[in-house]
């Protein structure tokens, strides 16, 4: 060992001179260069035929500008494969993947484009997104995402299993938190599901976006996790939901052990926390109703609040042509190309007034038409920086306290928030 | 430690001055000098950059991007060393280690040693021990899953006797359950090796003992083990390395680090802090403590294990 | 190392000897094989139970969905096999395997029959550099290496990008190092007393009595590539490039959510995977067999 460390070292220079002599790109790029660009679509296979057909119709409209569409991962590893080309500079243009809690950090890794370096873009994505648009503003008070599409998350519940719980099928009391637990009693001592609903306990970061934080925003009416600089979940309403879920892992309604599975598709549980693509995925094997988030004291559906697991468009600072790069952005969040998203994928735009632009779609597929509803009151994750870290902060204390019951809830959120408010002050 | 290496592989003849300045065959310079360049080449950047990044504020950003990268001495170590999380990380290696190696060791080497014995379908066995090595692991993770939920096979076939909170959701049972499931999963490749060793066993060696009486027990203790014992070291050290790099089977099979932080091993610390979270010069003082470790480990190892 | 072995049978004749049958009687084989098969079940069972998953229409993981008795059928394979390009992908695992074979058989052979079998200096820091690289995690490296790769060698998009980072893998190292140790000195010794050159000796001594630990190596490293996932997919982006591991992964982040049994479609896309390294173990394992280097001792 002893030699060991200088050889190392000397290579280390050597290895230096080589990563260093690589080019210079993300020099003299300038907001109006036109020419062909890339970009990355996620390879989920709907989202890659409208991706295609986006790319085709604009091509053929540009034969000095043509657009190269390459494919990443739909899942986690896609912020990975993100992250290292932005630090080898070689990432594309645009990229119509990119998950608002990672944009905090693209951003500090210098790896993004701020769109209000356009003409006329703040307006634009203003004006297409409705007032939504504000929480996708990083703290420097500039857009570094194009808000894109929306999978908004309600309840479904599975009406045979309701049935067979002696719930009624078409109307399961659901709304607030004792009716959720009276419903959910019922169907595990009827035996009619091994679980009432079935989250993942797993301990990844973005867990918690499909327990804790629907129920959190809908309860706070759209607090997001972190506001101001300041952590939110230790609140009375914070509070309140980690108390509901934990009778519900204390009480077994909901298993804490991770299914290798489906749950609610094989009908191991009777509800789950989903978004509009589960509709294709249910649509003939299961009949399902849907319900909006429970709120503790059950509010009105129409004033209920959700997460809307969004996916936006950003622009890479290693993109040379950026003039063609915004035009692509507009042709591809155009009200054409938006609905056209909407018909291949099921997936909301983040469009204000959904329904009322896309009539006929809503007529003829009905079953979307709750979650379009519910796509217009959406919370996102909190744009603040060291955004994952605090996620898994709050994610490891909920495990501790929730799942698993090994503190109290206000112990373990009270650490946790003071933790996240160092955290998200940092710059 | 270069003194101690050298007499690792011969009996050293009285020494002259000019081989005491280049060694006995200057020739191995040449024949190890791709193996070299490859390190340097591919190697040496990367890691010598690790090693760095872990004594700076350091995170990934866009070539051009102007970012400072203060000189922060043992700042990222005292962090990782003040985190009960990291520390928790490094118990729960041990305890894998501890489980792990040993079984692996004892297992593969007397299942290798039955095999390597004529009998009938032998190809088929080797297969069999063979094949959870090469399934990729979601697969198999699947499979463990069913044996060991909470209303799996083992479970069932308990009955009164199965554990409450079952085995993966158990803080006391889960790390000891992955050190089982990863010795299990990687006993192919061990038996593997020993199973080619055991081919270099001069024949000579089994027949004089037999001839001497020597019962299967005998013969396995005085000839089997001392012969196979540079396998033996290759195995300890081998499955000592790859278990502290102990990865995708937290992160699969107990929803990364479950129950409760009671699996989390560094390599996934490693991979949260530094990869998900941005913070890479944290990430990089845990591996620089986990390599310190591991190659500490394996030294005192080998020692012990090539003593003659 | 040498004289250890053969000091091992110096100290044989030392044993207590015991009146016991030199072969193991009927009783003893009966037992022996019984174990053996009980444990090889226990290994095989996995893979039973995850061809039988990739059969199933229907999921089913209760313990008696283990043993189906219908609902078999062959859709799961039909639907890998419409959805990729499954000659392509073979060969892109082809080339990227088959390169890393290379590279790690070729150096690994050099490396470790010098470090066996030669006194040179800076043997001891060698080693331990061998043993560094075993032991630092993969995934500290990931992001220095993929910017080494891609800006500093403009590697992106290759198969030797994809090859680089795997070509030497230590392991294979560290096997051809312990076979040549437990080689005896005597016979490279008199084969130099000849004058052969240290190549010549490599070629034409060693390598015909390694040949257990070659096919090891082979075996055992032809997996990490094979089943490797992250790296072919930061390297290239490009469809056509991509190894099978890859194409697989994609298929199932696609379908995971689409198809009648997700999971089926999962253990289907395993068993593709792993079809063609049982079927290179099986074709290779008859080839363990002894050399009976005592004969080479004693001449």
């Amino acid at each position: 060992m002893r030699r060991t460390v200088p050889a190392a070292f000397l290579a280390l220079s050597l290895g230096l001179t080589a990563a260093c002599g690589g080019g210079d790109s993300g020099a003299k790029a300038d907001s109006s260069t036109k020419g062909p660009i890339t970009i990355w679509l996620s390879n989920n296979k709907e989202e890659l035929a409208w991706g295609n057909a986006m790319v085709e119709a604009w091509n053929g409209q540009h034969a000095d500008q043509k657009i190269t569409a390459q494919e990443i991962p739909a899942g986690k590893s896609s912020e990975e494969v993100i992250g290292a080309a932005i630090t080898a500079g070689n990432a594309p243009c645009l990229i119509f993947n990119t998950a608002p809690a990672a944009v905090p950090q693209f951003q500090k890794q210098g790896g993004l484009v701020a769109l209000d370096d356009f003409d006329g873009a703040k307006g634009y994505l203003e004006q297409r997104t409705g007032s939504a648009a504000e929480q996708y503003r990083s703290p420097d008070g500039k857009y570094y995402q194009m808000p894109w599409k929306a999978n908004p998350v309600m309840i479904v519940y599975n009406k045979a299993v309701m049935q067979k719980a002696g719930v009624d099928p078409e109307n399961p009391p659901l709304s607030t938190y004792a009716e959720f637990l009276d419903t959910s009693r019922k169907i595990k001592s009827s035996g009619a599901a091994q679980a009432a609903i079935y989250p993942s306990p797993a301990s990844q970061f973005f867990q918690s976006w499909f327990d804790f934080y629907p129920l959190f925003i809908a309860e706070t009416g759209g607090k997001q996790l972190v506001e101001d600089g300041k952590a939110q979940f230790s609140s009375a309403e914070g509070q309140r939901v980690a108390d509901f879920w934990k009778t519900l892992y204390a009480e077994g309604l909901v298993p804490k052990e991770q299914y290798n599975g489906d749950a609610f598709g094989e009908g191991k549980s009777a509800m789950a926390i989903v978004g509009p693509w589960a509709i294709p995925v249910y649509g003939d094997k299961i009949k399902w109703g849907l319900k909006p988030i429970p709120t503790s004291a059950g509010k009105p559906a129409a004033e209920i609040k959700t997460f809307s697991d969004a996916k936006n468009v950003a622009m890479y600072s290693s993109c040379q042509n950026r003039g063609t790069a915004w035009e692509v952005l507009k042709f591809a969040t155009s009200q054409e190309q938006d609905g056209a998203l909407l018909k291949a994928t099921g997936q909301m735009p983040l469009r204000a007034n959904l329904t009322a632009t896309y009539p006929d779609f809503f007529t003829e597929k009905p079953a979307y038409r709750d979650f379009a509803d519910q796509a217009g009151r959406t919370v996102e994750v909190s744009n603040v920086p060291n955004s994952i870290t605090i996620w898994q902060t709050f994610r490891d204390a909920y495990s501790e306290s929730v799942i698993f019951g090994k503190r109290s809830v206000a112990d373990a959120f009270g650490d946790a928030a003071k933790k996240v408010d160092g955290l998200a002050g940092q710059r | 430690m270069t003194a101690h290496l050298t007499r690792g592989a011969h009996p050293r003849p009285g020494r002259r001055p000019v081989t005491a300045l280049i060694g006995r065959h200057p020739v191995g310079l040449a024949l190890i000098a791709p193996y070299a360049a490859f390190l340097v080449l591919v190697f040496a950047y990367p890691f010598g950059f690790a090693v760095w990044m872990s004594f700076h504020d350091y995170f990934f950003a866009a070539p051009g991007a102007q970012v400072e990268r203060p000189f922060v001495g043992l700042e990222n170590y005292r962090t990782v060393l003040g985190d009960p999380g990291v520390r928790k990380a490094f118990g729960n290696i041990l305890v894998f280690l501890l489980i792990n190696v040993p079984l692996t060791a004892v297992l593969s080497l007397t299942l290798a040693v039955a095999l390597n014995q004529a009998i009938r379908g032998r190809t088929f066995l080797r297969v069999a021990y063979y094949v959870p090595y090469v399934t990729a692991s979601v697969a198999v993770v699947g499979v463990w899953l069913f044996l060991f939920s909470s209303d799996g096979l083992v479970n069932t076939v308990l009955g009164p006797l199965a554990p409450d909170p079952s085995w993966l959701v158990n803080e006391t049972l889960a790390m000891p359950l992955i050190a089982v499931f990863v010795a299990w999963k990687q006993l192919g490749f061990f038996i593997l090796l020993y199973l080619a060793a055991l081919q270099n066993v001069p024949k000579e060696l089994y027949e004089s003992a037999a001839v001497d009486g020597a019962s299967a027990w005998q013969r396995f203790r005085s000839v089997t083990v001392p012969a196979v014992r540079p396998a033996t070291t290759l195995v300890v050290i081998v499955a000592t390395i790859t278990g502290a790099n102990l990865f995708t089977e937290p992160y699969l099979l107990t929803g990364g680090g479950g129950p409760n932080g009671a699996s989390t091993s560094p390599v996934l610390l490693m991979y949260q802090r530094g990869i998900e979270q941005g913070n890479p010069d944290v990430a990089a003082a845990i591996g620089v403590l986990l390599v310190v470790g591991v190659v500490s480990v394996s030294m005192i190892n080998r020692r012990l294990l090539e003593r003659s | 190392m040498s004289t250890r072995t053969l000091g091992a049978a110096g100290t044989a004749p030392t044993v207590t000897p015991t009146p016991v049958a030199r072969r193991p009687g009927t009783l003893g084989r009966v037992l022996r094989a019984a174990a053996l098969i009980a444990f090889s079940l226990a290994f095989l069972f996995p893979f039973y139970y995850m061809f039988i998953g990739s059969l199933q229409a229907e999921p089913d993981t209760s313990p008696a969905g283990a043993f189906p008795t219908d609902g078999l059928t062959l859709d799961n394979y039909r639907e890998i096999n419409t959805e990729i390009n499954l000659l392509r992908s073979l060969v892109n695992s082809g080339i990227f395997t088959g390169g890393v074979i290379l590279g790690t058989v070729v150096f690994g052979l050099l490396a470790g029959y010098a470090l066996a079998q030669l006194s040179f200096r800076g043997r001891g820091a060698l080693f331990s550099l061998v043993l560094l690289v075993q032991v630092v995690p993969f995934q500290l490296l990931l992001i220095p290496l993929y910017v080494l790769i891609v800006r500093g060698y403009g590697l992106a998009d290759s198969y030797l990008g994809m090859i680089l980072p795997f070509a030497i893998n230590t392991t294979a190292v560290f096997i051809f190092r312990q076979f040549f140790l437990q080689l005896p000195a005597d016979l490279f010794a008199a084969a130099r007393v000849d004058g052969a050159s240290e190549l010549r000796i490599l070629w034409s001594v060693a390598l015909p009595l390694v040949r257990p630990a070659l096919l090891t190596v082979v075996l055992l490293t032809f997996i990490g590539p094979w089943n490797e996932f992250l790296w072919p997919f930061l390297i290239t982006k490009q469809t056509d490039m991509q190894p099978l591991a890859v194409s697989l992964a994609n298929y199932l982040s696609n379908v995971a959510a689409r198809a009648a049994n997700p999971y089926g479609a999962v253990l289907a896309g395993a068993c593709v995977l792993a079809a063609p390294a049982v079927a290179l173990f099986v074709a290779f394992q008859k080839h363990f067999t002894s050399n009976n280097i005592g004969s080479g001792v004693k001449g």
